[in-house]
C-alpha cells in the first residue's frame, strides 16, 4: 500500500488511528477519569502498564496488514529477519560473555541479514554481469524485490550492532521489536530509524493534541508534495525522456534533468514528511531525513543534508570501524570509495547506482583534498550553482540503467548529439508545467522557513492572516490532492473511439 | 497566540472531519455500475479469495474499486482539469487545450505506416477488383485541420506527409480532401469541439472533394433538408478531458428529400428508412446516430439514385457522417466494418458482379491505431 492512495488515506491510516486512540484512553475511561488528555499516563502513574502493550499490539497488526497488501508472501521474510536479529540478540544477552563470544553472534546475524538482501536484491545483478563478462547464459532467478528490504535490513541490523557495542539494552519481547521493524510509517521508504531512536518510545510514549496536529499537518505536506509536486514533474521528466536523442535541444535536456532531480527529492522527502508525521501521530520522534540538499554549497555539504540517515547509518556502521580517517591519506581514500560504492549499490542493483557512487566517493575526495578550501571563498551564488549541476547531473547517471541511453542523454545534455541549444518545444513545456516547477523549486529551496520567520516576525495581524492563508491552504490542497487520488482511475474507456 | 492556535486546532479538526466525512460517504453512497461519462462499468467490490490476495489482485481491485466509487468522483476529476488549466497547462489526457474552446486530439507518431501501405497495396491488386474503381480517403483530423487553433508552441507532426506516403507506396488513387478542409474553414464548423470526428459540414467539404475525384455533381447543401439532432453533444475527447465548464457542440444531420431509401443491417437482418438512429441523440455518444453505430456490414439501396453504379465503402466511423451524402449516387453502398467483418470484403466484391466502385475512407489516427483495416481482404 502507498501513502499517497485512496485506500490508504481514507480507510487505513483513519481505521487504525481509530483503535490506537481508543486503546489509548481505555485506562482513562476504566478507571473512571474523564479528564483525560488522551491516554496521557502520567495522570495514572503505574496504570500505563497495559496501555502500551495494547497500542502497540494495534501498530503491529496494523503494519503487518500494511506490509502483507504489498508483499503477501514476502511478510514471511520480514517477520524472519526480524526473529533472526532479536534471537540472535537474546543468545548474545545470555551467552554473550566476552567479546569473542559477543562476536559471533553479532556476525551470525549480519551474516544472514545481508545474505538474504544479497540474494533478493543483488543475485540477478551478479548473474547478469557475470553473463555479461564470460558471455555464460546463466538464467536469471527474476525474484521479485521485496518492498523495503534495503530498509528493513539496515534497520535491524542497527539493532544488533549497537547491542553489541553496548549502546542499547537487550529488547526481551519479541512483538516490542517486531513492532519496530515493521511499524508502517516508515517501513518502506525510510527514513532508516534505528532501534536506539526509538527504544524507549517503544516502551512508553505520549500522545497529545499537539503532537496529533503537528503530525497532521507534516503528513499532509508530505502528501502535497508527493501527489502534487513530485508525481507533476515527474510526468514532465516522463515526456522528456522519451524524446529522440538528437531531437531535444540541449535546454529541454536540462529541464528534464531538473524535472527529475525534483522528482526524486520530493518523492523520498514527502515519503520520510509522511513518516515523520504519522510518527507524531502515533507519539513517535523519527529523525528527519533531509534538510534542504538542493540548497547546498557544496558536494560534502549535499550529504549531510540528503537521505541523512542513509549516510549517517553508513558513517557509523562501515566508515568509522573501517578507521575513517584516521588512518593515514591512503587509507582514508580507500575507506571512502568503499563507503560510497556501497552507498551507490544500496541505491540499486545495477551499475549505473556504483557509478553515481562512485561519482560522490571522487568528488568529495576532489573537494577534501584538492578544491574543498577555494570552494569555500567563493561567492554563494557560485557554490550552491556548482553544487547543483553535479547534483542533477548526478540524478541523470541515476536515472539511465541502460548505459547506452544514459551516454545519449549526457551527451546530449552537452550538445555534441547534433542537436540544437534550445527550442521552441522548451517554452511548450515551460508553459505546461511552468506553475508546478515554481511550486517545487520554492519548496526545495528554504522558502518555507523563511515565510515561517517573516510570519513570526511580524505584528499580530500579519501572523494571524499568514496563518488563516496557510489553514485555507492545507484544506484547498487538500481537496485537490484528493482529486488527484481519484483521478488514478479515471480511465475513460473509448471503445466507440475508432 | 491564542488565536493563532484556534486557527490551527480548527484547521486540523476540518481536515480529519473531511477525511472521515468522505470515507463514511463512500460507506454509506450506493455503487453506481456503469460510468456513462467514462463509458465503461466500474470495478465492482472483489471477491475475497486466498489466490487473489496472494497474487495482490484482491489488493488492486480493492484500490480501483475504491477510486471507482468515491464520492463526488466526478466533480473531483474535473476539479484536476480545471486547476490545471487554469495552472497554464495546455495539454492533458493526450488532448491540446485549444483555442475556442476545441479539444484537439494529439496525433501519435503513426507506427504501421509501412504495413498499412503493403496491406492496401495487396488489396489494390487483387484480381476481383480489376475494372473497378478503386479510391484511398484520407481524412486529417483537427490537428491539421485546424492548426490555427492549437495552443501556442504546441508540438504538433504532420498528418499529411504520413497520408502522401500511403497514397504512394500502396499505390491506390487518392482522395486528398485536406487542402478542401483547410479553404473552407471560414465557412462552417468541420469538426466537433468535443468529438473526435469531423462534423456533418465537414463530411459534406470531404464530399465535395470525393466529387471532384470522381466527375460527379455534388448536390448543393440548399437542396437537402438540415435538422437539428442534438445541441448538447460532448464526444470522446470531453470524456476524456474532463472540463466541465466545456460546452457541448450541435449535431446537425442532413437528408435528401429526392432519396427513397432501404439501410439492412446484415448483423442483426433490420431494415430501416433512415441512415439515423435519433435514440442516440439523448445518450452518451451522439455520434453513434449515425449509421446505428458498428455494423459488420450494412446494405444501403437507393430507389432514386442518380446512377446504377454500386459502391463498397470500406472505412472507420468518419465515413458514418458521410455516407448520407454519398447514398445519392449509387443505387446501392454495401458499409464494411472490416473489424467486426469477418470474411474480407474482397471475397464479397467477387460474389457481386453489380459493383463498380470501392472506397477505403480512414481518418489519419485511426488508419495508424485501427487493426482492422489488415483484415481487409
Amino acid at each position: 500500500m502507498v501513502f499517497s492512495s485512496i485506500p490508504f488515506l481514507f480507510f487505513f491510516l483513519p481505521l487504525c488511528l481509530l483503535f490506537y486512540y481508543a486503546v489509548s484512553c481505555l485506562p482513562c475511561i476504566l478507571h473512571g477519569k474523564h479528564s483525560y488528555v488522551m491516554g496521557q499516563s502520567k495522570d495514572f502513574p503505574g496504570r500505563s502498564g497495559y496501555r502500551i502493550p495494547l497500542q502497540n499490539g494495534i501498530l503491529l497488526v496494523f503494519s503487518l496488514i500494511f506490509y502483507a497488501w504489498g508483499e503477501p508472501v514476502y511478510i514471511l521474510l520480514m517477520l524472519f529477519a526480524s526473529a533472526v536479529d532479536f534471537g540472535n540478540g537474546l543468545l548474545m544477552e545470555r551467552f554473550g560473555s566476552s567479546r569473542g563470544k559477543r562476536r559471533i553472534f553479532l556476525m551470525s546475524s549480519v551474516i544472514i541479514n545481508l545474505s538474504v538482501l544479497a540474494f533478493f536484491k543483488y543475485a540477478d545483478f551478479v548473474l547478469g554481469t557475470i553473463n555479461g563478462i564470460f558471455h555464460t547464459e546463466i538464467p536469471l532467478l527474476n525474484i521479485g524485490l521485496p518492498i523495503g528490504i534495503s530498509f528493513f535490513t539496515f534497520q535491524t541490523m542497527s539493532y544488533i550492532i549497537d547491542l553489541y557495542r553496548g549502546q542499547v539494552p537487550v529488547e526481551k519481547n519479541y512483538l516490542t521489536y517486531l513492532t519496530y521493524v515493521s511499524m508502517f510509517p516508515q517501513l518502506v521508504a525510510g527514513p532508516i530509524v534505528r532501534f536506539s531512536t526509538v527504544n524507549e518510545e517503544l516502551h512508553e510514549r505520549q500522545i497529545s493534541m499537539e503532537g496529533f496536529q503537528r503530525g497532521l499537518f507534516r503528513f499532509m505536506q508530505g502528501l502535497f508534495k508527493k501527489v502534487l509536486i513530485a508525481n507533476q514533474v515527474g510526468a514532465l521528466w516522463e515526456e522528456i525522456r522519451i524524446l529522440e536523442t538528437g531531437q531535444s535541444s540541449v535546454a529541454v535536456c536540462w529541464l528534464g534533468a531538473v524535472a527529475f532531480t525534483l522528482q526524486l527529492y520530493f518523492d523520498f522527502s514527502a515519503y520520510s514528511d509522511m513518516a515523520i508525521g504519522m510518527g507524531w501521530l502515533l507519539g513517535f520522534h523519527f529523525p528527519e531525513n533531509f534538510n534542504y540538499p538542493l540548497w547546498s554549497v557544496s558536494v560534502t555539504d549535499f550529504w549531510r543534508r540528503w537521505h541523512i540517515s542513509l549516510s549517517t547509518w553508513f558513517k557509523d556502521y562501515v566508515y568509522i570501524p573501517l578507521g575513517g580517517n584516521r588512518r593515514g591519506v591512503k587509507r582514508h581514500l580507500i575507506n571512502m570509495m568503499v563507503v560510497w560504492f556501497l552507498t551507490g549499490l544500496w541505491h540499486g542493483a545495477a551499475w549505473n547506482f556504483v557509478l553515481w557512487g562512485l561519482y560522490y566517493g571522487i568528488l568529495l575526495i576532489l573537494e577534501k583534498y584538492v578544491w574543498g578550501k577555494k570552494l569555500e571563498q567563493l561567492p554563494s551564488f557560485f557554490r550552491h550553482l556548482y553544487t547543483i549541476v553535479i547534483v542533477v547531473t548526478g540524478f541523470v547517471l541515476f536515472v539511465f540503467d541502460d548505459m547506452k541511453l544514459l551516454q545519449d542523454y549526457l551527451l546530449s545534455m552537452v550538445g555534441c548529439r547534433g542537436n540544437a541549444l534550445w527550442g521552441t518545444e522548451c517554452i511548450w513545456y515551460l508553459k505546461n508545467y511552468g506553475a508546478v516547477l515554481l511550486a517545487a523549486l520554492m519548496l526545495a529551496f528554504p522558502f518555507y522557513p523563511w515565510l515561517c520567520k517573516k510570519r513570526d516576525e511580524g505584528g499580530d495581524g500579519r501572523r494571524m492572516l499568514i496563518s488563516l492563508a496557510g489553514m485555507l491552504g492545507y484544506l484547498a490542497l487538500f481537496g485537490l490532492t484528493t482529486a488527484y487520488l481519484v483521478n488514478d482511475t479515471y480511465n475513460p474507456f473509448l471503445y466507440f473511439r475508432f | 497566540m491564542i488565536r493563532e492556535n484556534t486557527i490551527r486546532a480548527l484547521a486540523s479538526v476540518l481536515l480529519t472531519a473531511s477525511v472521515l466525512i468522505l470515507s463514511i460517504t463512500f460507506l454509506l453512497l450506493k455503487k453506481q455500475e456503469f460510468s456513462e461519462n467514462e463509458n465503461r462499468y466500474l470495478e465492482p467490490l472483489p471477491a475475497l479469495t486466498w489466490e487473489s490476495v496472494k497474487s495482490g489482485q484482491y489488493m488492486e481491485n480493492i484500490n480501483s474499486y475504491l477510486c471507482d466509487h468515491f464520492p463526488f468522483r466526478d466533480f473531483f476529476i474535473g476539479l484536476k482539469t480545471r486547476t490545471e488549466i487554469t495552472l497554464g497547462r495546455r495539454e492533458i489526457n493526450q488532448v491540446f487545450i485549444g483555442r475556442d474552446g476545441y479539444l484537439i486530439e494529439k496525433y501519435q507518431k503513426p507506427v504501421n505506416t509501412e504495413q498499412i501501405s503493403r496491406t492496401l497495396k495487396t488489396f489494390g491488386e487483387k484480381e476481383e477488383l480489376t475494372g473497378k474503381e478503386l479510391h484511398l480517403m484520407l481524412v486529417p483530423t483537427a490537428i491539421y485541420t485546424y492548426k490555427n487553433k492549437l495552443p501556442e508552441f504546441a508540438p504538433a507532426a504532420d498528418q499529411m506527409e504520413t497520408a502522401e506516403k500511403i497514397y504512394q507506396d500502396s499505390g491506390l488513387l487518392s482522395i486528398d480532401c485536406s487542402q478542401d478542409l483547410l479553404a473552407h474553414q471560414q465557412d462552417g464548423q468541420l469538426y466537433y469541439r468535443t468529438d473526435h470526428h469531423w462534423t456533418t459540414y465537414g463530411a459534406y467539404v470531404g464530399y465535395l472533394a470525393f466529387c471532384r475525384e470522381k466527375g460527379l455533381v455534388p448536390v448543393s447543401l440548399d437542396e437537402l433538408e438540415a435538422e437539428t439532432a442534438a445541441e448538447d453533444f460532448c464526444g470522446t475527447i470531453y470524456s476524456k478531458v474532463n472540463d466541465y465548464s466545456q460546452k457541448g457542440d450541435k449535431i446537425t444531420i442532413y437528408r435528401n428529400p429526392s432519396d427513397k431509401l432501404t439501410v439492412y443491417y446484415e448483423d442483426t437482418k433490420e431494415t430501416t428508412d433512415s441512415l439515423y438512429n435519433l435514440k442516440y441523440a439523448r445518450k452518451k455518444d451522439k455520434y453513434s446516430l449515425f449509421l446505428d453505430n458498428l455494423h459488420p456490414l450494412i446494405e444501403i439501396t437507393n430507389e432514386n439514385a442518380e446512377s446504377e453504379r454500386e459502391l463498397v465503402l470500406i472505412k472507420d466511423s468518419y465515413a458514418n457522417s458521410i455516407t448520407p451524402f454519398l447514398a445519392h449516387h449509387f443505387k446501392k453502398i454495401y458499409v464494411f466494418d472490416t473489424r467486426y467483418y469477418k470474411w474480407g470484403p474482397s471475397s464479397f466484391i467477387k460474389g457481386h458482379e453489380g459493383i463498380t466502385d470501392v472506397l477505403i475512407l480512414y481518418n489519419m489516427n485511426t488508419v495508424d491505431t485501427d487493426l482492422g483495416i489488415r483484415g481487409i481482404y
